[in-house]
């Protein structure tokens, strides 16, 4: 049975989907069977990020209004074949579904895979309740400024409203740099205020645009120190014990870790 | 608040008890009045109207009703040891049932200080939250920025108080507002209203109040002194 995680943050634009797809494609390339599952129904893109757009025949409302069967909308990856994709509608938009479809949908899904990554929509409104309705877990992703953290205050309220424990967070986007002059958050002021059990940080980096350009998930570069710290997240879900990677406050550590790589690479 | 119309804060909710036998037009006049003064305290609020003894007809309670709504105040349900005062409500669309015996509600509402209306809470208030009571609240954790803390009476928050409060929301200027760390959004006590100055440095517990006709907020060391 599937264990159920979802992703969402109130604020758009943190990384929920790029969380989504390289937390799939990092638990799929340790052996899990994974389904992604896009509930941002009218804004669909995490199929964009994972480079599968040209694939979609069927989505999420066609299974759920009865024009297609889930195997036929179900997106096999270009490199796992462990990890499918759901893919959300493009023409509709987040009424099209209610709370109950997606519990059902879920149900169907959950016998053939280990876990379901559901991408959530911004926002409190109907397509997030749709999006953690089925979820067993919920994970928050956050950047390390006040108005992020200031709506993830607000979902963490709603998520426990909703009965569905206190989810982990993510914290998204942090610049070591900026935080040890005193200009960024740092992750331990994040944690102050939302007071909920981190499951990873991961750290500015460009490879995330030229990946998410490429239609590649970036745990697939090993010389990427955020592809780094979503690998250690999925270990993480998987019950492993993995230290944080310390993004030291001392100029020239962080950098070290770069160029250690960036040689690696060329 | 009065003698024709109390409000009690309990467990489950806040509670308006009406007077049995006042006569029902000076009851609406002062309810009006009421509302209109402590209009910070009760707009948004959702309230169980206790009817005691009273008869009170459809037409009554939907007069009642619409000025409540003018004023932003639902109701929720609708206590009444009068059969026809329950039918007319039920009719109405609202939940009724007779009033708890003393006992039930001595259960529901919290031991006490001196108002015998004070709630304890642990746990934290985060942002789009909304605490509200009619007597003192002890809150044990943290109220985040955009989460409001609401209390006819005081509010002692041992944690950290970085979001809106509001003592004393039904006129009283002796309300006190204390916290580990105090630094409200926005801070009011009866009708005055303050907003915290931004500044670094280590946080002492502090303690709010009115002195003259303004809020002051003292370290609490300085103040038990």
């Amino acid at each position: 049975m599937a264990r159920v995680i979802t992703i969402t943050s109130g604020k758009g634009g943190v990384g929920k989907t790029t969380t989504t797809a390289n937390l799939g494609t990092a638990l799929a390339m340790r052996g899990s069977r994974v389904a992604v599952v896009d509930a941002d129904i009218g804004l669909r893109n995490l199929d964009v990020v994972m480079g599968l757009e040209n694939r979609i025949v069927y989505d999420l409302v066609d299974v759920v209004e009865g024009r297609a069967r889930l195997r036929q909308a179900l997106i096999k990856d270009k490199r796992l074949p462990e990890l499918c994709l759901l893919p959300a509608a493009q023409t509709r938009d987040k009424d099209a579904v209610s709370p109950e479809q997606m519990v059902e949908l879920l149900d169907q899904l959950r016998n053939d895979f280990d876990f379901i990554l559901i991408d959530s929509p911004a926002g409190i409104e109907g397509g997030f309740r749709n999006a953690i309705a089925g979820a067993d877990e919920v994970i928050i992703v956050t950047t390390p400024e006040v108005s992020a953290v200031r709506d993830a205050d607000r979902i963490v309220g709603l998520v426990e409203a909703a009965e569905k424990g206190t989810p982990r967070l993510v914290v998204n986007r942090i610049k070591p740099r900026l935080v040890s002059r005193g200009d960024m958050l740092s992750v331990d002021d994040v944690l102050e205020l939302l007071a909920i059990e981190l499951i990873g940080v991961v750290p500015d980096d460009e490879n995330i645009i030229t990946s998410t350009n490429r239609g590649e998930a970036v745990v697939y570069d090993q010389g990427s120190i955020a592809g780094k710290s979503f690998l250690h997240i999925a270990q993480r879900l998987n019950g492993e014990e993995v230290p944080f990677i310390i993004l030291s406050d001392q100029p020239g550590m962080f950098e070290r870790l770069f160029s250690m790589f960036g040689r690696r690479r060329s | 608040m009065s003698n024709l119309i109390n409000i009690k804060g309990g467990r489950d909710g806040l509670r308006m008890r009406f007077d049995d036998t006042a006569e029902w037009s000076s009851l609406l006049t002062h309810l009006g009045h009421q509302l209109t003064q402590n209009r910070a305290f009760f707009n948004g609020a959702r309230l169980t109207l206790d009817m005691g003894e009273r008869a009170v007809s459809e037409a009554q309670l939907a007069e009642l009703l619409s000025l409540m709504q003018q004023h932003g105040v639902s109701t929720t349900a609708l206590n009444a040891n009068d059969r026809g005062a329950r039918s007319a409500a039920r009719a109405i669309g609202i939940t009724a049932r007779p009033v708890p015996t003393p006992r039930e509600v001595q259960t529901t509402s919290n031991p006490s200080g001196a108002d015998g209306d004070a709630l304890l809470l642990v746990r934290t208030v985060r942002s789009g939250q909304l605490l509200r009571h009619s007597g003192h609240i002890t809150l044990v954790g943290d109220v985040n920025p955009g989460g409001e803390v609401i209390a006819g009476g005081s509010i002692v928050v041992w944690g950290r108080l970085r979001g809106l409060v509001h003592a004393g929301a039904l006129g009283n200027e002796e309300a006190l507002v204390c916290a580990l760390e105090l630094r409200p959004t926005q801070i009011r006590i009866a009708n005055q209203l303050a907003t915290t100055p931004p500044m670094s440095g280590p946080h002492v517990p502090e303690i709010a109040r009115i002195e003259g006709d303004q809020i002051i907020v003292t370290p609490w060391e300085a103040y038990k002194k």
